[in-house]
């Protein structure tokens, strides 16, 4: 059983297509700039892993609804599919939706319909789609969404469906954080001692996935296999993670998939950088892993990427699809002394890692309100 | 009108409570009156008493209120004196939240007041409002449900779509149990964006549906009462498409039709009973699909046996991006 990955798209800021995308994380150049989309006179934090497509003029509505589109279009010309979608579902997995395009709207006056805040709005103008499900699942949303999508297939509810992840960064959420942290976060320093905290990225990634009996279709394109997704909630606190719920969703996905920790080749980690995440995914792991934590290779893109929130599960996804096939395992950079918690992981620090057999990667996501998805990707087989 | 005595299929997906936080509507039945609910109703958040209520958004606060008598009707919860005390375990439990205004007034207000008073005159109380899922987050933390939460803010069509995906995850195995709600808030920022920026005099609902759902056989074991069982589903490009989807060729009559608000084309569909609660409620937006499910079920559950057929979402044709239909039944 499983989920052929028969497609593949991503815009982020660190690149505008997948080769791009994962080129710069293998290099270790990061996205990371001073603020260039807000006022930063009214924010004590300096810095955020923007996509600076804005005009001279000023910001403008609609720019997730924009990259998402990109990202899609790609997935289904790398699948082979027309753009002429119908009947074939999408699912967007989103933290924010349209929610910048709110804030210009009610603060600016800049003219925005309502009917674009979800985005099959834009996903029916491009693609004539109208299956389309805009999925508010916070930061997890995207690996939620590839839940769903197995689902479908696995319901027989259709043959193909894609799943994407979009996010932009709002003033709100920017202006929340900068709050909400004691000092204001230079930069995302994943697993290290002197994290302060993320800051958020932006961009989209979309897949497409046919159940792997019926083959790839038109394209004949295998970039991997999705064995299993799980998801699960903590019900316990609107923004701090719970380690035992992260863990019983990483031991359900392992259980969906048929794998144990010690087929885990590679962990493509949440890795926010935040005090709480960090510990608590560790922790997480370590006590799932048990002995077999220190054999995958570990990293965390985030310290590149930015926080794509509602993308960022599929960002994972694309970069560890990516290092199975090349056997080059991006870096997580700026971890310079890690904390105690991953002591015993094999994070990939400093440069890429080149290695050979990568086989198997998990790839976390969880988010606000608890919500955590899970989800197991085995390389492709050369046929 | 005597219902069928006939049982559904094990696995088919059956209502088994159902709540609502509406001004001036008390039981679920008075959903089906052509007139509009009297305006001088209590408002149904005073309801809710606790400590925390404070920092909650309007729509977390309604939506609370209509989750906790929908589970407590369908007998997911204890009696009063034990809260958050589940009857089924809590991992099979799960949340399906519809809405699409839900939290535009936190994003709205924390942007004004950065413009006043920079990021320092926000409250950090204020940041997982930010996110469009709070309100299906608070109802999880406060029953303890850990279940599959989702949260859906799909146009127009959200909460028929809400309901479609509760039936899924229960059919993929994920949850056994689904507390479905839809919830939409007034206030001048949902007023500004949802007139389009003119803030014009537009009757909106402020208010919530909930109902649980599950499959007719854990239903029967529980002895949970099955209040009406859940039909096919479709969201198509048009109205006549949905609608053509879920009924087929050679369909029954309609019973009662949930009309979907705006202009509907010209149609046969010859309705015993039709139910626009656009017009007495206003524009239910997100909340929409689960209302309807919600009257629907109350239509039934009073007898009536025919099908209920809820449309939400005009399609292309009248300006949206889809619409969706559901057919209700009786359950028994």
């Amino acid at each position: 059983m499983g989920w052929i990955i028969t497609g593949m798209g991503a815009v982020a800021a660190t690149g505008g297509d997948v080769a791009g995308f994962f080129g710069a994380l293998c290099a270790g150049r990061s996205a990371h700039a001073p603020l260039r989309g807000f006022d930063p006179t009214r924010y004590r934090a300096r810095n955020a892993y923007e996509i600076d497509d804005r005009p001279a003029s000023g910001d403008v509505p609609l720019r997730a609804s924009r990259w998402l589109e990109r990202a899609v279009a790609a997935a289904l010309r790398d699948a082979g599919m027309g753009e002429r979608l119908g009947d074939v579902p999408v699912l967007v997995g989103t933290t924010l939706r349209e929610l910048r395009s709110v804030e210009l709207s009610w603060r600016d006056g800049v003219p925005f319909d309502p009917a674009d805040l979800h985005f099959g709005a834009v996903l029916g103008r491009r693609f004539g789609a109208t299956r389309t499900y805009t999925v508010a699942n916070a930061c997890a949303a995207s690996l939620y969404a590839l839940g769903l999508g197995t689902d479908l297939l696995e319901l027989g509810e259709c043959d193909t469906v894609v799943v994407a992840g979009v996010d932009t960064i709002t003033e709100s959420t920017y202006g929340l954080l900068d709050r909400c942290y004691p000092e204001a976060p230079d930069r995302i320093r994943p697993f290290d001692r002197d994290r302060r905290g993320m800051l958020q990225g932006e961009g989209a990634a979309a897949v497409v996935l046919r159940r792997a009996a019926d083959g790839p279709g038109p394209a004949g394109r295998r970039h991997a296999t999705v064995r299993g997704v799980a998801v699960n909630c903590d019900a316990a606190h609107p923004s701090a993670p719970d380690a035992g719920s992260i863990g019983a969703a990483i031991r359900e996905a392992h259980e969906r998939s048929g794998v144990r920790p010690a087929d885990i080749d590679l962990v493509m980690l949440h890795g926010t950088g935040t005090p709480l995440n960090d510990e608590a995914e560790a922790g997480a792991l370590a006590e799932v892993f048990g002995t077999a934590a220190g054999r995958p290779h570990m990293t965390a893109v985030k310290s590149m990427t930015g926080h794509t929130a509602g993308a960022s599960g599929l960002h994972s996804l694309v970069a560890g699809v990516e290092a199975m096939r090349t056997g080059t395992v991006p870096p997580t950079v700026h971890l310079d002394d890690p904390i105690d918690e991953v002591a015993g992981f094999r994070l990939v620090r400093g440069a890429a890692a080149h290695t050979t057999g990568l086989s198997v990667a998990q790839v976390d996501s969880f988010g606000f309100g608890g919500l955590n998805a899970v989800a197991i990707v085995e390389r492709a087989v050369r046929s | 009108m005597n219902a069928p005595a006939m049982d559904v299929p094990a696995d088919d997906l059956v209502v088994t409570g159902t709540g609502l936080a509406l001004r001036g509507v008390g039981e679920p039945r008075r959903l089906l009156a052509p007139h509009p609910p009297p305006g001088d109703g209590d408002d149904p958040v005073a309801r809710l008493t606790g400590r925390g209520l404070r920092y909650r958004d309007r729509a977390t606060r309604l939506a609370m209120c209509a989750a906790r008598d929908a589970l407590a009707a369908a007998g997911l919860v204890r009696p009063p004196g034990t809260p958050g005390d589940l009857t089924v375990p809590a991992h099979r439990a799960g949340v399906v939240a519809s809405t699409n205004y839900g939290n535009v007034d936190t994003v709205c207000d924390t942007v004004t007041t950065i413009a006043k008073e920079t990021y320092t005159g926000t409250s950090p109380m204020a940041l997982p409002a930010t996110a469009s899922n709070v309100v299906a987050s608070w109802v999880a933390i406060t029953h303890g449900l850990h279940g599959a939460n989702l949260t859906l803010c799909n146009g127009e069509t959200s909460g028929l779509d809400a309901v479609h995906w509760a039936r899924q995850l229960v059919a993929a195995g994920r949850v056994g149990w689904v507390l479905v709600i839809g919830v939409e808030p007034v206030n001048p920022p949902v007023r500004h964006l949802a007139t389009g920026g003119t803030g014009t005099d537009a009757r909106l609902l402020d208010g919530a549906a909930a109902l649980v759902v599950e499959t007719a056989g854990s239903a029967r074991e529980r002895g949970a009462p099955a209040l009406a069982a859940i039909g096919p589903y479709a969201r198509k490009g048009t109205w006549h498409e949905a609608v053509a989807a879920v009924r087929g060729p050679g369909a029954e009559p309609v019973g009662l039709w949930c009309a979907p608000g705006g202009t509907v084309p010209p149609h046969a569909l010859d309705p015993a009973q039709t139910c626009d609660l656009t017009a007495t409620l206003g524009e239910c937006s997100g909340a929409l699909g689960v209302l309807q499910a919600v009257a629907g079920t109350a239509w039934l559950h009073g007898g009536g046996s025919a099908d209920v057929l809820a449309t939400a979402g005009t399609g292309r044709d009248g300006g949206a991006d889809a619409s969706a239909a559901l057919i209700l039944r009786a359950a028994r």
